[in-house]
């Protein structure tokens, strides 16, 4: 029975599990990444994610568009501001940026106008 | 689900795939040409076989015509695959016929072209698998009583597979199909050897034939026409480049050409074996031709039984190639609007499943209906395949025409003359089968198109409205919300709805009831809100109350009902417990310009002393949302007379093509709200939707999401199958999640 317990255990995990470990294993394999549970305020950090919310806001003067990346092990929030397009940002890219994590609202962690790079989406992502 | 269903699902069809795993995986020529070719290369399993099943007709001494009338078939085959090189160049971007019919012949043709290849698709599954069914008896003659039951047990096994999905199938795709290359030279080669001194011969050599006809021209057409089942499957190179390595047009070329090389030789090689062996065949035989052949040839010894396994499995890889080609054809009208939305959604293994389960229910029908008897399957089966060679050919020469590429004329004249053939022998398909089944196709073809048609019409005229410019919403008076609250009992959910109206600030808040019991409750709930009883306890009683306040208000404003209800448990007996609800709130969604607002609670979510009306401090709506359009416009005025804390759509990107132009086009609209798009890796808008919303973390009492979602309703209740169910699923799902509010929008057409 406890064979089959642990059959139905690890066969009825969660798809999410899955995904945020896979996730981790291809953030750690990008050199010099921090991964963003470990990404303090006010730190340089790299880090690698994948974008799983794109968010406009038309009401900001001149526009603005933020990311939310997820590495499997957080998530953060990426912000360009004066922009309200760019080519390239969407759901399930791999994204690598470098900036200065600040808070942002509701106490999310935020990089305002990073240096950035695509990537194809990782296979699992 | 239960965990444990979960766990049992999974060891059937697999894990849950994120769309992130859809990627392309090209293939080199040595994989292509099994996944691609395995269709073409299976028919030489049969195609002798029907040649002499007609020649039978006139007696044994006709059966020599075999050969003759091979290497006809075998010219005609030249023809195609060297026409069809020049498809495969002219459309590196794959698609296939239908693509070349629809852009260069116009809509009609391509229609014809999307109907006789749906059918084609299902007959290829039927015809292949049947014919594998048959492999297996010749080799196992005790199955024979098990025919049908046999064939479906196939196709529900290949069904399995494709509802997993292969990423990785072209490896398992190339041993029995090479290997079933190779045996057949063996057979072939092995055959010519023993011959030169007098050749061994088959179990039925010397059986008397009754002539049943005189050898005639039609006798002979009819024999040609019969044979040139052999030419099935070409076309699925020529959709399938795009999966090819690169330079993907001149690696698919290439392989046309070594498919050519191997079908002819194999096909005359194996005609001139039955003619040397004296092979005679009827519809009684035990064995098919081929396991009669290799009877002959290797006596009973383990090559024949290598022979008729090898043949069964690449039988049902031909079906395979139909389970490939059926859904992302069904997938390339739906996103033509020629068939139903649904069949472009992708399953929890990426596969487009829908596409899938069609198809192997439509093949298995066939199979039943047809007793899994090959011989009166296959005289369904060529009018579709010499259709679409016919129109995809003389599409090319147009294409060649208009675009005078250098060389052109060279090209054009090569489709031109194929395309006039196949024409020819489509006419002669028809002719002589036309009495044996292909009637069945003549008429189905243009009843398919038919369809396809009223759905065209349909999404083209839903669509024309919803872009209508009469409708700018922003350049007009924002509308005024008014709410009638439906009070069943006076409990906490109702609590809820008058905390929630009063957050509005509307000026305009009543309520109705069936029961007068109510009034003294109420008035210690909410002494402000008018509660009206209705005399009976009847529905229509209720539509016609506020049909009749929805006629005196002004057209800009919003009528919401609001139905509160406390649920004793989570779970569908809920929904079944209250028929009578689910009903009344079924009729008004169809009311023009009326809102339902579910408000429901869970029982064990009830807090202390909630009994009181508390207004939320905080309302966030979200407005779900797939593209910009005048329903959604209609759902985001109506988000904004709740005077809620803040506004967002939110789309869910599950068509990446719409996805692409959503932002564009929401920045175009002017809409003054953010839009954000939130990913649903498994593609279950329900479970993103709830893992969304959770961020919110709403209570019910202070913080509160409204989910807005826009419906279009259509007029006829048979359309409404052409459109998702979205706004019934993503409510039937928030039910139970304590703090959200559901409303839709009905935007009428």
């Amino acid at each position: 029975m406890a064979f089959l317990r642990e059959l139905v255990d690890k066969l009825a995990r969660p798809v999410h599990d899955i995904r945020a470990e896979r996730l981790q294993e291809w953030a750690r394999s990008i050199e010099g990444t921090v991964p963003i549970a470990e990404a303090q305020c006010r730190c340089r950090c790299k880090i690698a994610g994948v974008i799983q919310n794109i968010r406009i806001d038309p009401r900001e003067a001149s526009g603005s568009i933020e990311a939310t990346v997820n590495d499997g092990t957080g998530r953060m929030v990426v912000k360009w501001l004066g922009r309200q397009q760019l080519s390239g940002i969407r759901l399930g890219a791999g994204l690598i940026f470098e900036g200065t994590v600040g808070e942002g609202p509701r106490k999310r962690l935020q990089v305002l106008n990073p240096e950035y790079q695509l990537l194809p989406a990782p296979e699992h992502g | 689900m239960s965990r444990s269903a979960t766990a049992l699902k999974r060891l059937i069809v697999g894990r849950p795939m994120s769309s992130g795993e859809l990627g392309h995986t090209l293939l080199p020529k040595g994989i292509a040409l099994p996944v691609f070719a395995s269709d073409a290369l299976s028919s030489m399993a049969y195609a002798t076989q029907e040649i002499l099943l007609v020649l039978a007709l006139v007696g044994v001494a006709a059966l020599s015509l075999v050969v003759p009338i091979a290497i006809a078939v075998a010219l005609l085959l030249a023809i195609v695959i060297v026409s069809y090189r020049q498809i495969v160049r002219a459309y590196p971007g794959g698609g296939g016929a239908y693509v070349v019919a629809y852009e260069n012949l116009g809509f009609t043709s391509g229609l014809a072209v999307g109907a006789a290849l749906l059918l084609d698709y299902i007959l290829t599954v039927s015809v292949s698998i049947t014919a594998g069914g048959d492999a297996i008896v010749s080799a196992m003659p005790g199955l024979a009583d098990q025919k049908v039951g046999l064939t479906l047990a196939l196709i529900a096994l290949v069904t399995l597979a494709n509802l997993r999905g292969s990423k990785e199938s072209g490896r398992i795709f190339a041993v029995p199909t090479y290997g079933f290359v190779v045996a057949i030279y063996i057979l072939i080669i092995t055959g010519l050897v023993k011959c030169v001194g007098g050749c061994p011969q088959a179990e039925s050599a010397g059986e008397h034939l009754e002539p049943e006809a005189m050898l005639t021209a039609f006798v002979l057409l009819k024999a040609f026409a019969a044979g040139t089942t052999a030419l099935t499957g070409v076309e699925a190179i020529a959709e399938g480049v795009p999966v090819f390595r690169f330079p993907q047009s001149k690696n698919a070329a290439t392989t046309l050409g070594i498919l050519g090389v191997l079908s002819i030789s194999m096909f005359i090689g194996v005609s001139w074996l039955t003619d040397h062996t004296n092979v005679v065949y009827t519809e009684e035989a035990a064995r098919t031709v081929v396991a009669q052949v290799a009877h002959a040839i290797f006596g009973g010894g383990p090559m024949f039984y290598v022979i008729q396994i090898l043949t069964a499995l690449i039988l049902i890889l031909a079906a395979n190639t139909a389970y490939t080609g059926f859904p992302v054809l069904a997938s390339i009208l739906a996103k033509d609007k020629m068939m139903p939305r649904q069949f472009r959604n992708r399953g929890d293994r990426l596969v487009f499943s829908n596409g899938i389960v069609i198809l192997a229910i439509s093949a298995s029908l066939l199979v039943v209906i047809f007793d899994a008897n090959l011989n009166k399957l296959i005289q369904l089966y060529l009018v579709g395949v010499f259709l679409s060679f016919t129109l995809a050919q003389a599409g090319t020469v147009m294409r060649w025409r208009r675009t005078r590429e250098p060389g052109w004329r060279k090209s054009a004249a090569i489709n031109a003359f194929g395309g006039t053939v196949t024409g020819i022998v489509l006419v002669v398909v028809i002719l002589t089968k036309f009495k044996t089944g292909a009637w069945i196709i003549i008429l189905a073809t243009p009843l398919v198109m038919f369809l396809m048609r009223a759905v065209y019409k349909h999404y083209t005229y839903v669509s024309d409205q919803l872009a209508h410019p009469d409708r700018k919403p922003l350049d007009r008076r924002p509308g005024n919300a008014h709410f009638v609250i439906l009070v069943r009992r006076v409990d906490a959910a109702a609590a809820r709805a008058v905390g929630f109206a009063r957050a509005t600030r509307s000026a305009d808040i009543s309520a109705v009831t069936f029961d007068a019991a109510n009034h003294a409750p109420w008035r210690r709930l909410a002494p402000d809100i008018p509660l009206e009883t209705l005399r009976t306890q009847g529905h229509d009683f209720l539509l016609t109350h506020l049909r009749e306040r929805r006629a005196s208000l002004p057209r800009n404003d919003f009528l919401t009902v609001m139905t509160p209800e406390v649920l004793a448990a989570e779970g569908w007996y809920e929904i079944i417990r209250h028929p009578g609800l689910h009903r009344l709130k079924a009729k008004l969604v169809k009311e023009p310009n009326i809102q339902v607002l579910d408000i429901p609670l869970l029982a064990t979510d009830i807090g202390p002393g909630v009994d009181e009306a508390q207004e939320p401090a905080r309302n966030h709506v979200v407005v779900l949302i797939s593209a910009v359009h005048n329903a959604v416009l209609e759902a985001i005025e109506y988000a904004e007379t709740l005077r809620p804390t803040d506004i967002r759509a939110v789309s869910f990107g599950l068509d990446p093509e719409e996805t692409e132009r959503l932002g564009d086009r929401w920045l175009e609209a002017r809409i003054p709200h953010p839009l954000e798009i939130e990913e649903s890796p498994y593609r279950d808008l329900g479970e993103s939707v709830i893992r969304y919303i959770e961020r919110f973390d709403p209570d019910g009492v202070n913080r509160v999401v409204t989910v807005v979602i826009p419906e279009f309703i259509v007029s006829k209740q048979r359309h409404q199958v052409l459109h998702g169910h979205t706004a019934l699923i993503v409510k039937r799902r928030l039910l139970f999640e304590n703090g959200v509010v559901v409303v839709s929008v009905p935007y009428h057409l």
